[in-house]
């Protein structure tokens, strides 16, 4: 019940020293995205501020989420990747799923399964510690982050307005990673910045 | 239950061959989902409930209205025959289900959704209706599964909605349970002292409060993992709401589910339903304790944090005022007998020990009173100050060798009372040096004074064991004092080196005496220590010989009493004196950063205290270094300074709302985040680093050091 009952388990303990030193905050859109470095599927290693100049999208994926399925088997996320991969829109899929989880895919078939569905993210970053998701404070599967070209963060939330598995909603939700995209081209401010996420919660370590 | 059972058994024994309510259970993967109603029958033009009975299966749950940080809430949409009206779902209190880093709130086992309906006037009776659902719900373990069934639900109608059915019990016990409106208590929402969101439970009876959970109805308001701190107070308490660290829209009204832990171990839930005022909360008495917080440390981690703490305190700038003497101790034994030097080291021990005993149970003792006093109190008392100003000038004036402190009329060239020495300088440091919280050592009191006597005692007692174990060490195995000359003149000029640093401590001590008392009493304390001084010269005599000089010596300790007396009157000073003295800074309110904190500008506040040694190196080094003003200039922070050097009942509270109850706390409150708490030990890197996320708000320039 009470947490200060609760004996202490090294897990406790090392929280607990972590938690002593100031923690890294969490990213708040209007600033800074913070970098990462995180390893693709292919064992390739992708930083953040390479991508510095353009426009980036974070996509955070699990295929064995309703909510992903949604909207991967309607075709939804592919036409996104698809149509801003276009306009040099770079985007980013993560997989912060942790290897104990029954969710988590190994690197080459996670791959596999997203080409056959047709995705075509710039890459698919395995971040099996969650050390990124965490940086983001990312909790849903998807959960969406869009970056500009000064690498500001300038929208963070759910994929759009209706919160269902049923595919049928997409059709008439307002996408709010296409109106951030939309406006962050044509270098105007993102009007919605921030929208609650919605989705599986992330399985962390 | 098998009690439960057999009146459910008979009730359905009741129903059979009479007119009943049918309903057909929807079995999924996981979940059996069934429309029941209260009664057996419904009446024309009056009101019954129904609802949606979910039966998940083991480890599996459902999702609350807010379902937290995933997840997705359970809806019903009705069908239902003409004039029929249905309400909102009425939730009950959700629990919350933490996932890995996560936290969700829902429902486990079973869940009654109840839904109240209105039957048209003009119903025949003995006819039937049917009330169709569709409901649709997400139900997770490690996976979530997205679930619907088509419900349906006949009822007769009667003269009178009456007769109990399979689910009259279940809706009976959850209408009890759903969040009602406080009894006899008031709520009220501030935006608090340090940007949090604080609820103010006016009146309520906290007492018999184990804990307590505010549950928001909106989402991206509240962070749900995040802990949040009961502060239990004389007449009533308060409720610390960490804000979400990705903020969706601007929390302006607290509208949602508290629910309340008894001691009992019964949770109760109540109707929160106000808007959020910058306003102070009304005074709810002093603090009684706390549940919940943020630093939910175990006993086992408090004692290890403690002990890691004391080992730490003797390497913080705290202990250069004890220094001397520690070291003079140490030497002292170099040329004893090996028992003789544990036996030292133990009583030194002893003697820490017991200081921090007699001031956790002093200060524990305080606070069950009433008083809103942290650790170091002992150095918020002006008379405590100039006390121990006057010991240690005394003890330097021994070691210059103006008088001898042993009691026969000739003057013994080496202490007479070795093992009382041993034990007195014990107490000094314990009294000293303690006052200042060390990194670890801040958390572990924060936890002590939340918990039972005895087990803060046992903390405080850890705290000293760590805090002498490295002299103990040093006495058991004075391996390298064997290195040191043998005895002789080099003594007694070392001696005579070590009163500087105790003259240096005295200065330390008369200007925490002056900011608390000013510069006036400063002044007659000063004319003490000279009359002191004299009395101290004419004892020497009288050791020396000169028996005469005793009368002066006395007449010397009367006139520096007289001078001192003064000093023993508490501080009617303002308390943000120190803030004033540096350009830049401002005097800490909670006011004052709700204000800031409102208008969008990040605070960093130092809390502080003159007798703090740590504070003042963490201040100079690092505070008032250029690069950091210059980092907080560029960021537009704004400095406050919480001076703690006399007691403060406001600084007292906002520290142990902050989990802690000495100083050096440093805070930095960025918009819409959680405080963050900087270690006590300050570098300018942490600084730096913990600003780092904040936006510049002018270009950076070269500083010139003001």
């Amino acid at each position: 019940m009470n947490a200060m009952l609760r004996t202490s388990s090294p897990f406790v303990l090392a929280g607990l020293l972590f938690a002593a030193f100031p923690a890294q905050a969490a990213p708040t859109v209007g600033q800074p995205a913070p970098d990462f470095a995180v390893p693709d599927t292919a064992g390739k290693s992708v930083k953040l501020s390479d991508f510095r100049g353009k426009v980036v999208v974070l996509e955070w994926t699990n295929p064995g989420c309703p909510f992903v399925a949604k909207h991967y088997d309607s075709g939804n996320m592919q036409s996104l990747q698809k149509t801003w991969g276009a306009k040099d829109v770079v985007w980013l899929s993560i997989s912060s799923t942790n290897p104990r989880s029954g969710d988590y895919q190994k690197p080459d078939q996670l791959a596999a399964l997203w080409k056959k569905q047709g995705a075509t993210p710039r890459a698919l970053l395995m971040d099996d510690d969650g050390k990124v998701g965490r940086l983001y404070d990312a909790r849903t599967t998807p959960h969406m982050y869009v970056i500009d070209p000064k690498g500001t963060l300038v929208y963070a939330g759910g994929i759009d307005d209706k919160r269902t598995t049923s595919q049928s909603d997409i059709k008439t939700a307002k996408n709010y990673v296409t109106a951030a995209l939309t406006e962050v081209t044509a270098g105007k401010p993102v009007s919605t910045a921030t929208a609650t996420p919605y989705g599986c919660s992330i399985k962390y370590n | 239950m098998p009690r439960a059972l057999f009146l459910r058994l008979i009730a359905l024994a009741l129903c059979a061959g009479s007119l009943a309510a049918v309903a057909k259970p929807v079995r999924t993967a996981h979940v059996e989902a069934e429309l029941v109603a209260e009664t057996a029958t419904i009446a024309a033009g009056q009101p019954f409930t129904v609802a949606l009975r979910l039966k998940m299966a083991p480890e599996w749950h459902t999702y609350w209205r807010n379902p937290g940080d995933s997840g997705l809430p359970t809806t019903i949409a009705w069908t239902l025959p003409p004039g029929f009206q249905a309400s909102d779902i009425q939730w009950p209190a959700p629990k919350a289900l933490p996932v890995g880093p996560l936290m969700n709130y829902g429902f486990e086992n079973e869940v009654f959704l109840l839904v109240d309906m209105q039957a048209p006037a003009g119903l025949a009776t003995r006819s039937a209706v049917t009330l169709r659902a569709k409901a649709n719900w997400l139900v997770c373990r490690e996976v979530c599964i997205p679930e619907s069934a088509d419900l349906t639900l006949t009822l007769p109608v009667a003269a009178a909605a009456s007769g109990n059915t399979a689910g009259s019990m279940g809706i009976a016990a959850t209408r009890d349970a759903l969040p009602r409106a406080p009894e006899g208590w008031r709520t009220s929402a501030h935006r608090g002292a340090d940007g949090r969101v604080m609820l103010a439970l006016d009146g309520a009876p906290a007492a018999a409060w184990r804990g307590a959970t505010f549950f928001p109805h909106a989402e991206g308001k509240l962070e749900p993992a995040d802990a949040q701190l009961l502060m239990l107070h004389e007449r009533g308490a308060q409720l610390v709401l960490p804000p979400a660290k990705q903020p969706v829209g601007t929390f302006e009204r607290a509208d949602g589910v508290l629910v309340v832990l008894g001691t009992d171990g019964t949770p109760r839930a109540y109707v929160v339903d106000t808007p959020i005022v910058v306003t102070a909360p009304p005074d709810l008495g002093a603090v009684r304790g706390s549940a919940g917080g943020e630093p939910a440390l175990g006993l086992a981690v408090a004692l290890l944090f403690a002990f890691g703490g004391g080992l730490i305190l003797n390497l913080m700038p705290c202990v250069f005022p004890v220094l001397s003497i520690k070291v003079l101790g140490a030497v002292r034994q170099a040329h004893g007998a090996r028992r003789e030097q544990f036996l030292h080291g133990l009583l030194f021990a002893a003697g820490v020990l017991a200081t921090f005993l007699a001031l956790a149970g002093a200060l524990l003792a305080l606070r069950a009173g009433g008083a809103q006093l942290g650790w170091g109190f002992q150095l918020q008392s002006p008379a405590t100050v100039a006390a121990l100003a006057a010991l240690f000038f005394l003890l330097g004036l021994n070691l210059s060798g103006v008088f001898e402190f042993s009691l026969g009329a000739t003057g013994a060239p080496r202490s007479a009372h070795p093992r009382v020495n041993a034990l007195l300088g014990g107490v000094l440091a314990a009294v000293v040096a303690s006052p200042c919280t060390a990194p670890f050592m801040g958390a572990a009191m924060g936890y002590a004074v939340t918990q039972p006597a005895a087990v803060a005692l046992a903390i405080f007692a850890t705290l000293a064991l760590g805090m002498s174990l490295p002299f103990v060490i040093l006495c058991a195995y004075p391996a390298w004092l064997k290195r040191l000359p043998k005895p002789g003149p080099w003594m007694v000029r070392f001696r005579q080196v070590l009163a500087f640093p105790l003259y240096a401590t005295v200065v330390w001590l008369a200007w925490v005496l002056g900011t608390q008392s000013g510069v006036d009493v400063l002044g007659r304390f000063a004319l003490a220590l000279v009359a002191l001084g004299f009395a101290a010269w004419a004892y020497g005599l009288a050791q020396a010989g000169a028996g005469k000089a005793r009368i002066a010596s006395a007449a010397g300790v009367l006139l520096a009493l007289w001078l001192a007396w003064p000093a023993t009157v508490p501080a009617a000073l303002p308390s943000d004196r120190s803030a004033a003295a540096d350009t830049g800074w401002e005097a800490w309110s909670p006011a004052r950063v709700a204000e800031l904190t409102a208008a969008g500008t990040p605070v960093f506040v130092d809390f502080t205290a003159a007798w703090c040694v740590t504070c003042q190196v963490n201040k100079q080094l690092v505070l008032q270094s250029a690069t950091v003003r210059a980092a907080f200039a560029e960021r537009g922070v704004a400095l406050l300074r919480a001076d703690w050097t006399n007691r403060d009942p406001a600084i007292g509270a906002a520290l142990a709302a902050l989990g802690r109850t000495g100083v050096p706390v440093y805070v930095l409150h960025r918009p819409g985040a959680a405080p963050q708490v900087l270690p006590e030990l300050l570098r300018e890197q942490i600084v730096l680093d913990a600003l780092a996320p904040l936006p510049r708000t002018t270009t950076p320039r070269k500083e010139t050091q003001p």
